[in-house]
């Protein structure tokens, strides 16, 4: 599998560096979908030019980047469009050897199962052979390389790209099942953008499965564990922020960049759902609303640990999601690295219900993005609500494809258990709902 | 005889001693005197006087800035150096029982109208915008004379500002505010501009005392009503006219001011024990640390009146009409200058072969130390001991 795999890299590569020396790269840098205040390349570039002219870089609400940023393009500022390429290249192949992982997984616990004779009898149709999951990986893996989404912000230079790294290195550290990597990736990054912090959950479903603790909340090893990887964890986070304080001699960064991703003073618009609602709120009731939206993201993790516990990793797939959808400053970068994920539940394509809808939805309005944009900046015949009529709509997309996914996969779940022909009381043909 | 003469001597000389210590006497007294019109350095007074509230129950605002007015205008600063700005119209108001009049002292006692009340801004030209254009200079150029104020180096100005103001602020009007900061800033332009020689400023509001916590050029001694946190109270009401007429402050200062004639001899020390707190209930502030002469020489007629010197000379000048001899008098250049190239004056040479600036921040070596220990930390947790055979 790795010449396939090496053959997508270069192709991938190829058309990064192809559009890096085309003029689109200086109009895909300015575009507000795919940089926002937090991850854009022409603010790193100024934090660092405030910092040789003697200035700390958090001075002023320009530089929202962590220290670890700072200190790594320090050195490696020439040579920028090449570590963006590099950490393409590299997510790709962590979620590459991940998922090849979680194949095996996935397919050791099926013979399991059918070997306890857990399954109905009718479900042939839904057991999935390895020749299906073969490629996969290498699905994954072109997913992610080729999507516009992630060319887009790779191009642009957009640091959501290094954090998009850093999860992929969590999530091949808890597939190969090592709780202090994991550990200290997942602290890597929620220190770059806090939301990572809802991926504990799934984490540590997954590690204490690969362990067979089982998660019972009276049992004395789960909580055991669970407390290892929370100190392991905690202390990762504590260590790396203590560090951080050593390159500026100062704790500035933490209101730069966790008080700015909290509190959400910048409204320019991107596509997420902030900017249109603070951007017309009075004062008084912001502090509550900031309260509100930022529950959201957090809201949906412990619903989604009871429903989905024998299922760690779809909800991690399902976390991810929310968490690009919901966080503050969201933007392209985010979104290609759970639809990085999609391949791996091609199986459930005949239970989702509205797939063609959503992929109509989805790409009309990627290509309304730039056009109402323009109509609204420069031509001046729309206004800030067509924009986010549009924001609103790709988000309603994206959080019905999540949903759709969802029911899928429990539908599939149930089906495995309870067979595919499922009737009613009286011998009709039912139908299984989501509640 | 010879008796007699020497005594009549002795008394001659007697009265040529006492009449000469008199003369000394007299002539030293001339002199200080002479001196004391060299002190102050000032040769012309003008007075900016502003009242910055409008409406009926401010009433009093306007009767405080038309006292000092006419003080000032008694001891003899004319019109043309007065800039009077009252932002509301007291004597003509629809509801002063006693029309063309505004009264200081109640039953009517003084009229502070009078008959040639000149207001210079009145109602909504009274802004903050007009007021720091008086006092820069940077007035349009169609501004009438009366509106400008055209002191030079050599001005004493007095200025008087009354009205409602906070802890560093003065409100205008009910809709702008000054502040300290850019008062002092206004009066700094005022210094670099040559625009006074010394600056007395009154002010008489709530707080008072935070207006003038900011000055920084030289020559301002000032003076409020009360301190930071304490509120400036009003006299006594009239119930004729159905307003407070005064406020304390400025009755006690304008009862201080009624003693004064354009020779007295009072300085300012003796204004700043006008209105003790037993009076005035407020606690009347002053700074004199900006300013360079002792208060004790410094006579109230320097800023409130217009006591203009004249030293009268006996001996003659005769002017000459050729000037050829002054020519040789300029100072020869010591250093011989060459006429610069215009092209050399500008080193383009070495601005477009700049080199790149190095880069001068480099992150703290503990820092880099910290970091890279806890990467191989990492790495020998993950792969174990046994892998240090390949780094060694």
């Amino acid at each position: 599998m790795a010449a396939p795999l090496v053959l997508v890299v270069l192709v991938a590569v190829t058309v990064r560096a192809v559009l890096y020396r085309s003029s689109l790269a200086a109009f895909i840098s300015e575009r507000v979908e795919v940089a926002s205040p937090l991850n854009a390349w022409k603010r790193v570039v100024e934090g660092l030019a405030l910092l040789d002219l003697g200035v700390s870089p958090y001075s002023g609400a320009v530089f929202h980047e962590t220290p670890l940023i700072i200190y790594l393009f320090h050195f490696l500022i020439e040579y920028a469009e090449l570590v963006f390429m590099i950490t393409d290249v590299l997510t790709a192949v962590a979620l590459y050897l991940a998922i090849q992982d979680f194949n095996k997984v996935v397919f050791k616990k099926q013979k399991l199962l059918i070997e306890l004779d857990k399954y109905a009898p009718d479900v042939a149709e839904l057991i999935r052979t390895p020749m299906e999951m073969h490629y996969i990986p290498l699905k994954v893996a072109l997913f992610y390389l080729l999507n516009p989404y992630t060319v887009m912000s790779c191009v642009a230079k957009s640091t959501c790209a290094i954090n998009n790294t850093v999860i992929a290195f969590f999530i091949l550290a808890t597939m190969k099942g090592s709780a202090f990597l994991s550990a200290v990736f997942l602290a890597l990054a929620t220190y770059q953008s806090l939301y990572p912090l809802t991926l504990f959950a799934p984490a540590l479903l997954y590690l204490l499965q690969r362990q067979f603790i089982p998660i019972k909340l009276k049992s004395k090893s789960f909580w055991l564990y669970t407390m290892q990887y929370a100190a392991l964890y905690l202390c990762s986070l504590v260590v790396i922020i203590c560090l951080s304080f050593f390159l500026l001699n100062s704790w500035d960064f933490i209101p730069s960049v966790y008080g700015f991703i909290l509190s959400v003073p910048d409204l320019t618009p991107n596509i997420g759902l902030f900017w249109y609602f603070f951007a017309e709120m009075f004062e008084h009731f912001s502090l509550f609303f900031v309260c509100v939206f930022q529950i959201n993201v957090f809201f949906y993790t412990i619903p989604l640990a009871i429903k989905l516990k024998e299922h760690p990793v779809f909800f991690m797939f399902v976390q991810i999601a929310i968490i690009s959808i919901f966080k503050s400053y969201p933007t392209v970068g985010d979104i290609a690295l759970y639809m990085a994920f999609l391949p791996v539940w091609n199986h459930l394509y005949r239970f989702l219900r509205n797939i063609f809808i959503l992929s109509c939805v989805l790409i009309v309005c990627s290509f309304l993005f730039p056009v109402l944009w323009h109509l609204w900046i420069y031509a001046g015949s729309a206004n800030s609500n067509f924009y986010y009529a549009i924001t609103l709509t790709f988000n309603i997309g994206q959080i019905l494809l999540i949903s759709d996914y969802f029911y899928a996969f429990l539908r599939r779940e149930y089906y495995l258990t309870h067979g595919l022909h499922l009737t009613r009381q009286d011998g009709t043909e039912a139908m299984l709902v989501l509640k | 005889m010879a008796a007699v003469a020497p005594a009549g001597s002795w008394a001659r000389v007697a009265t040529a001693l006492l009449v000469g210590c008199c003369g000394a006497a007299l002539a030293s007294g001339v002199q200080d005197q002479a001196e004391q019109f060299f002190k102050s350095g000032h040769t012309n007074n003008w007075a900016v006087l502003v009242c910055t509230s409008r409406f009926w129950f401010n009433y009093r605002h306007v009767a405080n800035t038309l006292s000092v007015y006419r003080s000032v205008k008694r001891l003899g600063i004319p019109d043309s150096h007065i800039v009077l700005m009252l932002a509301d119209d007291m004597a003509c108001n629809p509801r002063n029982p006693k029309p063309a009049t505004v009264f200081s002292h109640k039953n009517m006692e003084l009229n502070v109208y009078g008959d040639d009340v000149e207001v210079d801004y009145r109602s909504y030209e009274v802004t903050v915008e007009n007021f720091l254009r008086v006092l820069t200079g940077r007035i349009p150029p169609s501004t009438p004379r009366s509106k400008r104020l055209l002191s030079d180096d050599r001005s004493n100005i007095l200025i008087y500002m009354t009205g409602h103001g906070g802890n560093g602020f003065l409100k205008f009007q009910d809709s702008e505010e000054i502040t300290n900061v850019e008062l002092a800033d206004a009066f700094e332009q005022m210094w670099q501009k040559r625009r006074y020689n010394e600056l007395l400023f009154i002010i008489d509001t709530c707080q008072g005392a935070s207006m003038y916590e900011r000055f920084y050029s030289p020559n301002i001694m000032a003076l409020a009503s009360s301190q930071v946190g304490e509120d400036s109270l009003s006299h006594q009401p009239d119930l004729g006219i159905g307003v407070h007429l005064m406020d304390r402050y400025t009755f006690y200062v304008l009862e201080f001011l009624e003693e004064i004639h354009p020779a007295s001899q009072t300085n300012m020390n003796d204004l700043f024990q006008v209105c003790p707190k037993s009076l005035c209930v407020s606690t009347p502030g002053h700074r004199t640390d900006l300013f360079q002469r002792d208060p004790q020489n410094v006579l109230i007629t320097d800023f409130f009146g217009s006591v203009r010197k004249v030293e009268i000379t006996t001996e003659t000048i005769s002017l000459k009409s050729d000037l050829a001899g002054f020519e040789s008098k300029l100072p020869k250049d010591e250093l011989a200058t060459e006429p610069l190239k215009y092209a050399e004056q500008l080193p383009v040479a070495q601005i477009i072969h700049q080199k790149p600036k190095q880069k001068d921040w480099h992150p703290p070596g503990g820092f880099i130390l910290g970091l890279w220990a806890l990467i191989i930390m990492v790495f020998f947790k993950t792969y174990g001991i046994k892998h240090m055979k390949h780094v060694f």
